[in-house]
């Protein structure tokens, strides 16, 4: 069977030789890791709607006092832009275009994932202001849990990026850094994935 | 996309195979979301109102496994991950479908409780 059959996509293809080779096992364990907290991510939803009920609520602000739909609609096209924007990282490595190339896709990705979080941090402090606070109810807090918990994956993500660019710089487009590319295109994929988790059934489902 | 000999490989002809595959991925999510928000912002009954979203979210999260995360049958790589995606999904299902579906049914039971109690200590005639 020819290798070709690996990764349609976020593969690097046969002319990357060792690489393409080494993504298999490591890209398959970082899948194994990612889907683990797929599991914690889907236990803080199973949480977020049991306790979506008046005794969750516990008269602490609800749904419709607290979210601001407008700005999780930004905060949606922010996370589908820099999602997608992956995709040129992903690309510009399997077509061995320039190195600059690389830098400025995932310095898109970067500021597209700040950009998200400058939102949710806002409404987040206001939400705080207004008397949502974690400890206010056993609603408030999976809410805080489930999307503080993404978000504070979005931080690390950057942090990845940012250590990913600093790695192009200094090593270049080595083997390794092909197959930690690789890997964190998966969990900035997955991250967006879990996005549309939350929006639709933390902030869209309560309010309907 | 089969050829073997990397040498009789297009990059081009794949490059704009792929780019097209993920505008695919980034129109239809993007519908999907619109729709998802304007389906709460209509005057539908909540019951449609909550089924679109539902349906919209999870045709976008297939959008996104297929056209960004590249899972499929097909291929021998995609395949593992997507197996191994559908197993973790199952185990996930039973969890936490099952918390939600306890958690509702105790829920339940305890506002009928609540109700008769109250029925009980209220005093005649209020």
């Amino acid at each position: 069977m020819s290798d070709n059959t690996l990764y349609p996509g976020l593969n690097l293809g046969d002319s990357h030789g060792e690489a393409h080779v080494g993504a298999e096992t490591t890209v398959f364990g970082f899948w194994v890791f990612v889907m683990s907290d797929l599991i914690i991510f889907g236990i803080l939803f199973a949480a977020y709607a049991s306790y979506l009920d008046p005794l969750g609520l516990a008269g602490a602000p609800g749904p419709k006092d607290l979210f601001d739909i407008r700005s999780v609609a930004i905060q949606t096209g922010l996370l589908l832009l820099g999602g997608t924007a992956y995709g040129g990282v992903s690309l510009s490595v399997k077509y061995n275009c320039s190195r600059a190339r690389v830098l400025g896709w995932l310095a898109v990705c970067a500021a597209l994932g700040a950009g998200f979080l400058f939102f949710e941090i806002k409404d987040f402090v206001s939400q705080a202001g207004e008397g949502g606070v974690p400890q206010a109810s056993g609603w408030l807090s999976s809410y805080w849990a489930l999307v503080g918990l993404h978000g504070v994956h979005v931080s690390s993500g950057i942090v990845w990026i940012i250590a990913m660019m600093g790695q192009i710089v200094w090593r270049g487009i080595d083997d390794a850094v092909k197959i930690r590319l690789s890997m964190l295109g998966v969990f900035w994929h997955f991250l967006d994935l879990v996005w549309i988790g939350i929006f639709s059934f933390v902030f869209l489902v309560p309010l309907a | 996309m089969t050829k073997s000999n990397t040498d009789m490989l297009d990059p081009d002809d794949g490059a704009s195979h792929e780019l097209r595959n993920y505008a695919i991925g980034f129109g239809v999510s993007l519908l999907l979301t619109v729709g998802a928000f304007a389906a709460l912002l209509s005057h539908l009954p909540t019951v449609w109102k909550v089924s679109a979203i539902c349906i919209a979210a999870l045709l976008q999260v297939m959008t996104h496994a297929r056209n960004f995360l590249h899972l499929s049958l097909s291929g021998r790589q995609s395949r593992e991950d997507l197996l191994l995606v559908m197993f973790s999904t199952i185990l996930l299902a039973i969890m936490a479908g099952g918390t939600y579906f306890i958690m509702a049914d105790l829920d339940g039971r305890m506002h009928d409780m609540r109700d008769t109690q109250d029925m009980e200590g209220m005093p005649a005639g209020g």
